[in-house]
C-alpha cells in the first residue's frame, strides 16, 4: 500500500516531465534525470519502489497461502488479491518500455510476441496489444495509457474491494484459534504502527535511492537508461525481462520447438495458465482448511511453488556458467549449481518446517527437489524429470490420501 | 482516361495470351533420365537435383532436352551433375550450348584425367579440371567458355583446338612468355575488352614488361618469375573482389609469398642495389599492424603487398616514393612531415622517410615511449649518432613526451572516474563532452609529432589541456553534488527517525 502510494506520488511528479512518443520519450528521461532538480531521485524512487512493491505483494501472497488466510469466508479476498498482483505485473511491464531504451525495446518485442502462443485470438491480441504487427511508437502510446490511465484507476478499483473485505472480514484468525484473536483500535493504535512500518520502508527506499539509483545491476533488476532504442538495429542476444518474470522466461526456453502436437510456447503457456488457474482457486480446492482443519497438502503445494520459481530463477540469472554461456558445458554447469542452490534452500526449509513447526507431508515439496535433482545433476531434460516427478508425487499422495481416508487419521497433525 | 482504358484493355490480351502459353511438356528420352533409378531402387535424381530443374525456365528446359535427343547426355548421373550446380539462367545457357563441357562432364565417355568432375580432389591439377571452378569462372560467366582460349566451336559435335595450335608444341611450360600475349589478345585491346568491362584496364602487359617479373621472365628468361597465371589462376579464374580469388586483397600477401617467403625459388635474386631480396617478408608482415589488420580482423582498408608495390608493374617501392606510398592512407601526416625540417636531413642521409622510424613490412604500433629517453627512445638514439648539436631538439621531444602522457593518463582516468560517477546517478554529460574533446587533441597532438615543430604542437595540444582543467572542475562539481545527496539523504533520515521515535512514544503513552 506505502509503495503504491509512493508510486503514485513519484509517478505524478515523472508525469509533468515524460512526453511520449519515439523522438521524445528517451529523450524527456535523459533530461529528467540529468537536468531536472531531484528528477534522479524521482525516477530512482519510482524504480526501487516498483520492485519493492512487488517483493512486498509476492511476501504477502505466500504467507496468506500458507497462514491458509484465505479460508471462507476469504475467498473473495484471496481472489481480488491474485487479481492486483496480475495488476502489478501488468504496471512493471508497460512501465518497463516507457524509456524507450533499447533493453526496454527489445525485452518488449520479445515479451509480446508471446502473445501469439494464445489459439485462435493469438495474432490479433498482439495487433492489440502492440498497436500494430510490431513494437512502433504506437505501441508506446498504449503503453502509456495502460500505465498511468487504465492500470492505476482499476488498481484503484480493485484495492478498494479488497480493503472493503478486510475491513468487513476482519483479519483472518490462525488456523484451528478457538479463542478470538486479539483485538486493536484501527485508530489510533493500528494507524499509527501501520505509519511506523511505513517510515521505515520509506527510508530504506531513499537509502537505495540513493546509494544505488539504477539498481543493484542483476539482470531484471537494472535501469540504467543506456542507448536510445533502435528499431532497426538487430535484436541483441542474452535479452532477459524483469525479475518477476524471469521463471516464466526460463520456462519457456525449457520446451523443445514442438511437443504433442503442439508449439513449445503454445504448450507452455497451457501449462503455466493451468498452474496459475489453480492458484487462483486455492480457497475452494482447498476443503481441510475450508472446515477449519490443517491442510498439509495446500501448504506444501506452496512450498513446493517457491523451490519451483526459485530454480528457474536462478537459472535464468545463469549462476553457475562458465564461458561461453551459451556453450552446452556452460548450460550444464547452470543446471547443476542452481540445483545444489535450489536442494540447499529446499532441504533448510523442510528441516524448518519438520523440527520447528511439525510438518509431516513433503510430496510436493519432494517432487519440486526431486525434480531439480534429476535435471540438474542426473542430466534428464527439464520436462522428462518434471513429467517423473509429477508423476511420482500423484502416486505418492494419492497413497497417501487412500491411507489417511482409510484410517481418518489427522497427517501429521500439521498446517 | 481512355488511355487508361486502352492499358486495362491490352493487359487483359496479354494475360490471356499468357494463359494460352501451354506449359513445357518434358519430352520422354528427359522424363525417362529424370525418373531413372539406380541399382538399390532409388531415384539418381536427388530432390534438390529435380528441384533445380523445375526451376529451370522453358528454353532451357528445351536446351536441355536438345542435348539428351543429341545424346551428348545418356545417362541419369551426367544430368545430375549437370543440374547439382544450380546454375543462373545465363550460366546455365552458356553451359547448355557448349559441348565441349557437356561432353566433358561425361564420366562414361571421359577418361578421369580428362573429366570435368565436382569431386573436391579435382581441384589440384588443372587437366583433371574443377567443374565447380570452372562455371565460376569469369570468363564463364561471360559466356567465354572453352572454346575461348583452346580454340574450335562450342556448337559443333567435331573435335577442334584451333587455338592450340597457336601454342607453343614444345618448350611450353619452360619459357612461359607466350602466356602473355595470349591474355594479351583480349585483354590489351580496348575495343574488345569495352564489351565486357568498360572500366577494366588494357595496359596490364604493357605495365608488366616494365615491371622486375616482366624483365625477368622476358629477358632473362627465368623460370622462376611469374606469368599471368601464376597470379590469377588458369581454369577457375575470378574476380578480384571475390574471396575466392588469389588476388582477393587477403589472399595477396599469401600469393605474392608462394614465391617471395620460399628462400630456394628466390636464391640468387637480388635487389636493384645488389642486394639479395629477403624472403622474411611475409612473417614480417603477417605480425604487422597492417597484416593483422587485414588477415585478423578482415579490415579490406588494410594494405595488401599490392598496395605499395604495385599490381602488375609490382616493383620495391623506391626511396623517394615510400612517403608517398604510405601517405596515400596516412596523408595527415605524411604532409607534416613534408612540410618538416627532417624530409631535409632524411634526404641528406638518403633515409626512407616513414620506413626509417616505422619499418617496412613488419611496421608494428606506435607507442609514446618511442619520444621517451627509455631504450625505445627513436628521438634520442638518431640525434645522439647524427645531430649530438641540437640540443633543444632533446628539449623539444621531452615537451612533446610529457603533454601526450598528461594527457592520456588524464583520459583514462577521468574515463574511469566518470563511469564511476555516471552509477551513482550523476549527471556525466558534460564529463564525457570534454573527455571526447581530449581524445581528438590527444590524437591531433600525437599525429603533429610529424611536424617535429613545438609551435604546431601547441596550437593543437592546447584545447586537450584546456579540457583537462575543465574536466577536473566537472568531476569536482559531481563529487560535491554527490556528497550534497549524502548529507541531505543523511538529513532525512534523522528527521524520518525523529518522527518514528515520536510515534513509539506516542504509541506507548496510548498503550499504556
Amino acid at each position: 500500500m506505502f509503495f503504491f502510494a509512493v508510486q503514485i506520488v513519484t509517478g505524478v511528479l515523472l508525469l509533468m516531465y515524460y512526453q511520449p512518443g519515439e523522438a521524445t520519450a528517451y529523450e524527456s528521461i535523459r533530461y529528467l534525470t540529468t537536468k531536472v532538480p531531484f528528477g534522479w531521485l524521482m525516477r530512482s524512487v519510482h524504480c526501487w519502489s516498483a520492485h519493492l512493491m512487488i517483493i512486498s505483494l509476492v511476501t504477502h501472497m505466500f504467507s496468506t497461502m500458507m497462514l491458509k488466510a484465505y479460508r471462507p469466508p476469504r475467498e473473495l479476498t484471496w481472489v481480488t488479491g491474485y487479481f492486483l498482483f496480475a495488476l502489478t505485473l501488468g504496471f512493471g511491464f508497460s512501465g518497463y518500455l516507457l524509456p524507450w531504451n533499447k533493453l526496454a525495446f527489445f525485452a518488449t518485442s520479445v515479451g509480446t510476441d508471446l502473445v501469439k502462443s494464445v489459439p485462435l485470438s493469438g495474432n490479433w491480441l498482439l495487433q492489440v496489444l502492440r498497436g500494430g504487427p510490431d513494437v512502433t511508437a504506437n505501441t508506446l502510446y498504449r503503453f502509456f495509457a495502460l500505465h498511468v490511465v487504465i492500470l492505476p484507476l482499476a488498481f484503484v478499483a480493485l484495492i478498494s474491494i479488497h480493503l472493503l473485505f478486510v475491513q468487513r472480514q476482519g483479519m483472518a484468525p490462525p488456523l484451528g484459534a478457538k479463542v478470538a484473536p486479539r483485538g486493536m483500535k484501527f485508530f489510533p493504535s493500528f494507524a499509527l504502527r501501520d505509519l511506523l512500518l511505513w517510515l521505515v520502508c520509506f527510508m530504506v527506499l531513499l537509502v537505495l535511492a540513493v546509494f544505488v539509483p539504477y539498481g543493484p545491476g542483476i539482470p531484471g533488476m537494472d535501469w540504467e537508461l543506456g542507448e536510445k532504442a533502435d528499431p532497426l538495429a538487430p535484436a541483441f542476444p542474452g535479452i532477459k525481462p524483469e525479475w518477476y518474470f524471469l521463471w516464466e522466461y526460463q520456462l519457456l526456453k525449457e520446451f523443445p520447438p514442438h511437443l504433442l502436437g503442439m508449439e513449445g510456447p503454445q504448450l507452455c503457456l497451457l501449462v503455466v495458465s493451468l498452474l496459475l488457474g489453480i492458484w487462483a482457486i486455492i480457497p475452494w480446492l482447498d476443503r481441510r482448511a475450508a472446515r477449519d482443519q490443517p491442510s498439509p497438502g495446500f501448504s506444501d503445494f506452496g512450498w513446493g511453488a517457491i523451490l519451483f520459481l526459485t530454480f528457474l530463477t536462478l537459472k535464468a540469472w545463469d549462476i553457475g556458467a562458465t564461458k561461453p554461456v551459451t556453450a552446452a558445458s556452460s548450460l550444464k554447469a547452470i543446471s547443476s549449481t542452481c540445483a545444489w542452490w535450489t536442494v540447499g534452500a529446499g532441504a533448510a526449509s523442510v528441516g524448518v518446517r519438520f523440527l520447528v513447526h511439525g510438518h509431516r507431508w513433503f510430496f510436493l515439496t519432494g517432487a519440486a527437489l526431486l525434480h531439480v535433482v534429476l535435471h540438474g545433476l542426473l542430466g534428464l531434460s527439464y520436462l522428462g524429470a518434471g513429467v517423473l516427478a509429477v508423476v511420482l508425487a500423484a502416486i505418492g499422495v494419492t497413497v497417501s490420501v487412500f491411507r489417511s481416508g482409510g484410517a481418518g487419521v489427522n497427517l501429521g497433525g500439521s498446517r | 482516361m481512355r488511355i487508361l482504358i486502352l492499358c486495362q484493355l491490352a493487359c487483359l490480351v496479354a494475360a490471356a495470351n499468357a494463359a494460352d502459353e501451354k506449359p513445357f511438356v518434358v519430352p520422354q528420352k528427359l522424363a525417362a533420365l529424370l525418373d531413372a533409378q539406380g541399382k538399390d531402387g532409388n531415384p539418381v535424381i536427388t530432390p534438390e537435383q529435380r528441384a533445380n530443374f523445375d526451376g529451370l525456365n522453358d528454353h532451357l528446359k528445351a536446351l536441355l532436352s536438345n542435348a539428351v535427343e543429341r545424346e551428348i547426355i545418356t545417362r541419369p548421373d551426367h544430368l545430375g551433375t549437370i543440374l547439382t550446380l544450380g546454375l543462373r539462367p545465363q550460366k546455365m545457357e552458356v553451359f547448355l550450348q557448349d559441348n565441349c563441357v557437356l561432353c566433358h562432364t561425361d564420366p562414361e565417355v571421359q577418361k578421369p584425367e580428362s573429366l570435368f568432375s565436382l569431386s573436391p580432389a579435382s581441384t589440384s591439377s588443372p587437366a583433371h579440371l574443377n567443374l565447380r571452378d570452372l562455371v565460376d569462372d569469369v570468363h564463364f560467366g561471360r559466356g567465354l567458355s572453352c572454346a575461348g582460349c583452346h580454340g574450335g566451336d562450342p556448337a559443333n559435335d567435331k573435335i577442334e583446338h584451333a587455338f592450340v595450335k597457336e601454342w607453343p608444341g614444345t618448350g611450353r611450360g619452360k619459357d612461359r612468355s607466350w602466356i602473355l600475349s595470349f591474355c594479351a589478345r583480349c585483354h590489351a585491346d580496348p575495343t574488345f575488352m569495352n564489351r565486357f568491362n568498360p572500366s577494366l584496364p588494357t595496359d596490364q602487359l604493357t605495365k608488366y614488361k616494365e615491371s622486375p617479373h616482366g624483365k625477368l621472365l622476358l629477358e632473362t628468361k627465368d623460370p622462376r618469375a611469374p606469368d599471368c597465371v601464376s597470379c590469377h589462376g588458369v581454369h577457375g579464374i575470378r574476380n578480384a573482389k571475390n574471396p575466392l580469388s588469389k588476388v582477393y586483397r587477403k589472399r595477396v600477401p599469401e600469393t605474392c609469398g608462394a614465391c617471395h617467403a620460399d628462400p630456394t625459388r628466390m636464391a640468387g635474386l637480388t635487389l636493384p642495389d645488389g642486394s639479395p631480396i629477403p624472403t622474411t617478408q611475409l612473417a614480417e608482415y603477417r605480425a604487422s599492424v597492417h597484416g593483422r589488420a587485414l588477415l585478423e580482423r578482415g579490415d579490406l582498408g588494410a594494405p595488401a603487398c599490392n598496395n605499395c608495390h604495385g599490381n602488375h608493374a609490382a616493383m620495391p617501392v623506391g626511396l623517394s616514393s615510400v612517403s608517398q606510398s604510405c601517405g596515400l592512407c596516412h596523408a595527415g601526416n605524411a604532409s607534416l612531415f613534408d612540410g618538416s625540417k627532417h624530409k631535409q636531413a632524411f634526404e641528406e642521409h638518403k633515409w626512407p622517410q616513414c620506413g626509417q622510424c616505422h619499418g617496412h613490412h613488419g611496421i608494428v604500433k606506435t607507442s609514446d615511449s618511442l619520444l621517451a629517453a627509455g631504450p625505445e627512445a627513436l628521438c634520442t638514439k638518431c640525434h645522439q649518432q647524427y645531430a649530438k648539436d641540437h640540443p633543444e631538439c632533446r628539449a623539444t621531444a621531452t615537451y612533446f613526451y610529457t603533454s601526450i602522457i598528461q594527457m592520456d593518463q588524464a583520459w583514462n582516468s577521468f574515463g574511469v572516474t566518470a563511469e564511476q560517477l555516471a552509477m551513482k546517478g550523476l549527471d556525466v554529460d558534460a564529463i564525457h563532452d570534454k573527455l571526447n574533446e581530449l581524445a581528438d587533441s590527444l590524437k591531433q597532438a600525437r599525429s603533429y609529432i610529424h611536424s617535429f615543430s613545438k609551435n604546431g604542437f601547441e596550437r593543437v595540444a592546447a584545447p586537450g589541456e584546456h579540457a583537462v582543467q575543465r574536466i577536473s572542475r566537472l568531476v569536482a562539481e559531481a563529487k560535491r553534488e554527490y556528497r550534497l545527496r549524502q548529507f541531505g539523504l543523511l538529513a532525512s533520515i534523522a528527521l524520518i527517525g525523529l518522527v518514528m521515535l515520536a510515534l513509539y512514544l506516542k504509541l506507548r503513552s496510548l498503550e499504556r
